[in-house]
């Protein structure tokens, strides 16, 4: 069954709508043969990426249409960060239309007795109901617990904090992250897009300052105020001034649909909902893998699947690397 | 605590019948079938509708021949500057049904029979006004979803501190222990869907705070209704091109 081509009118384009709907594997596995997606991208790109750090742009939709009549390009990538004033750090990053709002808090806690130098991170990741048409309200969406643990896991094993910095008084009191990933908008690749909000978060950071004060308590002190200084003990240079992270070996993850022979990068909601085998990669800036995640599916991949999986995520990696780089992180 | 100072200055800068800076867009969340982004200054709100749909829990279905509004109002753990929250709270519970009814009063529920319309609100910071800043939200949303509505809803809160009437509180005015007083109207009719105040005021002064908020109220519809003929403008130019 061959598709209507472009020259013929409004009538045949309504044909294509429902033959999308209605045989979706069939209009997707038309266009692989031809090594694109519908979205016009080759198979193994991932959607496009914009830094517009300070200003957010939410509505993406005209600019699309502008490139649209230029070269067919797709839904544009957006990372912003230091969005939420509440919040110690917070980052915005969308790839195509998935949309994530990451943003951290900082309590401090009384560390535990075997690692006493250490602090902690708590991360949560959540769907609400805005975010996609499948998500009832009072049932948490079935992804959003895979997703978080997934995240913890990776940061955390990641070594992109170093937990000794969170660390405020040894033995009585550390700093305590709470991450908070919301997703906005599910497009597909929700894990990817988590990451990414995740990373600019922690890079968007500012530790606040705290003084030990004459009860062994740790107080807020806001920037600038000098008052009562002798009954406040000044900690060591380490919270003089707010303080930046250092993040090393940041992770960066691509996750790839493996459909017979075709590795797709970067799926939107309707390619995972037709094609059920994704791979996610996450490899550092330093090349290492950090960790590899397929969870079944109907295809059994071959070991050259997943290297080549691994080597679309490298070309991801550098990518994400010059975006979050542009951002100024170290 | 000093809130208007002397010259008549708020905490903030703003004079007392001034409203906080707003920024609303619509069509922000690609999966919705009507999206829509509300900012009353620090305030921001994300609104999404999805619907008319198929009714999923039939049980919830009183009137046959009306369409089923749902309305669920949350609050992100990042959105208050205190301690995390509690995600399903009383006061979110509540505002959940007030939203609902608001909104279900302009919805024409009659023209859209067996169908459910779920109205999603996301607080992502919250700086006072929060029911007032989601029910804007909604309305935008609503209107992007091309759902049936009799009006705009509207909304704002005023209150009274100092001795003075205030025009949309933030909230380290809202938590100055003075009244604060959030209205809903619909503009071109005229009526009002939502009317809620705590805290004692002798009468005359009500009726001077609930007309002040009444005047945010209008400003914001034509702020709102601004934004919509904007957004029709671009999706006729992108119908034509």
């Amino acid at each position: 069954m061959g598709l209507p081509d472009s020259s013929q009118d409004l009538s045949t384009e309504m044909e294509v709508d429902a033959f999308r709907r209605i045989f979706p594997l069939r209009f997707f596995e038309r266009h692989l043969s031809e090594s694109l997606r519908p979205d016009a991208r080759p198979l193994g790109k991932a959607r496009d990426t914009i830094v517009n750090p300070g200003k957010i742009i939410y509505n993406l939709t005209l600019i699309k249409v502008k490139l649209f009549e230029t070269c067919h390009l797709v839904c544009i990538f957006f990372v912003c960060i230091g969005l939420v004033s509440t919040a110690d750090g917070s980052a915005l990053a969308k790839i195509g239309s998935t949309t994530m709002l990451a943003a951290i808090r900082m309590e401090v806690m009384t560390p535990s007795t075997d690692s006493p130098d250490e602090g902690c991170i708590a991360l949560e990741f959540h769907m609400p109901p805005i975010c996609s048409p499948t998500v009832r309200p009072g049932r948490p969406a079935d992804a959003a617990p895979v997703i978080s643990k997934r995240l913890s896991d990776t940061i955390l094993s990641s070594g992109m904090i170093d937990l000794k910095e969170l660390c405020l008084v040894s033995g009585k009191a550390a700093w305590m992250g709470y991450l908070d990933i919301y997703c906005l908008n599910a497009d597909g690749a929700l894990f990817d897009a988590a990451l990414l909000s995740a990373v600019a978060a922690f890079s968007n950071l500012e530790i606040p300052v705290v003084a030990l004060n004459d009860n062994g308590r740790i107080v807020a002190i806001s920037g600038g105020k000098d008052e009562d200084n002798a009954s406040i003990i000044e900690k060591k240079a380490v919270n003089k001034e707010k303080r930046k992270l250092t993040l090393k070996n940041i992770p960066f993850s691509l996750t790839c649909i493996l459909h017979k022979k075709y590795i797709l990068a970067d799926p939107t909601t309707e390619e995972e909902s037709i094609m059920d085998t994704l791979v996610t990669v996450v490899l550092d800036s330093s090349d290492q893998m950090v960790s590899l995640y397929k969870s079944g599916g109907t295809v059994l991949a071959y070991s050259s699947a997943v290297k080549s999986c691994v080597e679309l995520a490298r070309k991801r990696a550098k990518e994400l690397k010059q975006i979050l780089g542009e951002m100024d992180i170290d | 605590m000093e809130y208007v100072n002397p010259e008549g200055l708020r905490l903030d800068g703003r004079r007392f019948n001034e409203m906080r800076q707003i920024v609303a867009e619509v069509g922000v969340v690609s999966k919705a079938d009507g999206s829509a982004v509300f900012e009353m200054g620090n305030t921001k709100v994300i609104a999404a509708v999805y619907g008319p749909r198929e009714i999923q829990n039939k049980s919830l279905q009183k009137k046959n021949d009306h369409a089923l509004v749902l309305c669920e109002y949350s609050m992100a753990q990042f959105s208050t500057g205190d301690r995390r929250r509690q995600k399903f709270d009383r006061r979110s519970t509540e505002l959940s049904l007030v939203i609902r009814q608001t909104m279900e009063a302009c919805i024409l529920t009659e023209l859209l029979p067996h169908s459910q319309i779920d109205i999603f609100l996301q607080v992502l910071q919250a700086d006072g006004g929060t029911r007032s800043a989601c029910i804007n939200a909604a309305t935008l949303a609503l209107a992007d979803a091309g759902i049936p509505m009799r009006d705009l809803a509207v909304s704002c809160s005023a209150g009274y501190l100092n001795s003075t009437p205030l025009l949309d509180l933030n909230y380290v005015e809202d938590s100055a222990g003075g009244t604060d007083v959030t209205v809903g109207i619909l503009p071109k009719l005229d009526k009002v869907t939502l009317l809620q105040m705590d805290a004692k005021l002798p009468m005359e002064t009500f009726e001077t705070v609930f007309a002040l908020a009444s005047e945010g109220c209008k400003a914001i519809a034509e702020r709102i209704r601004e934004v919509l003929q904007e957004n029709t403008k671009q999706l006729e130019y992108r119908r034509a091109a």
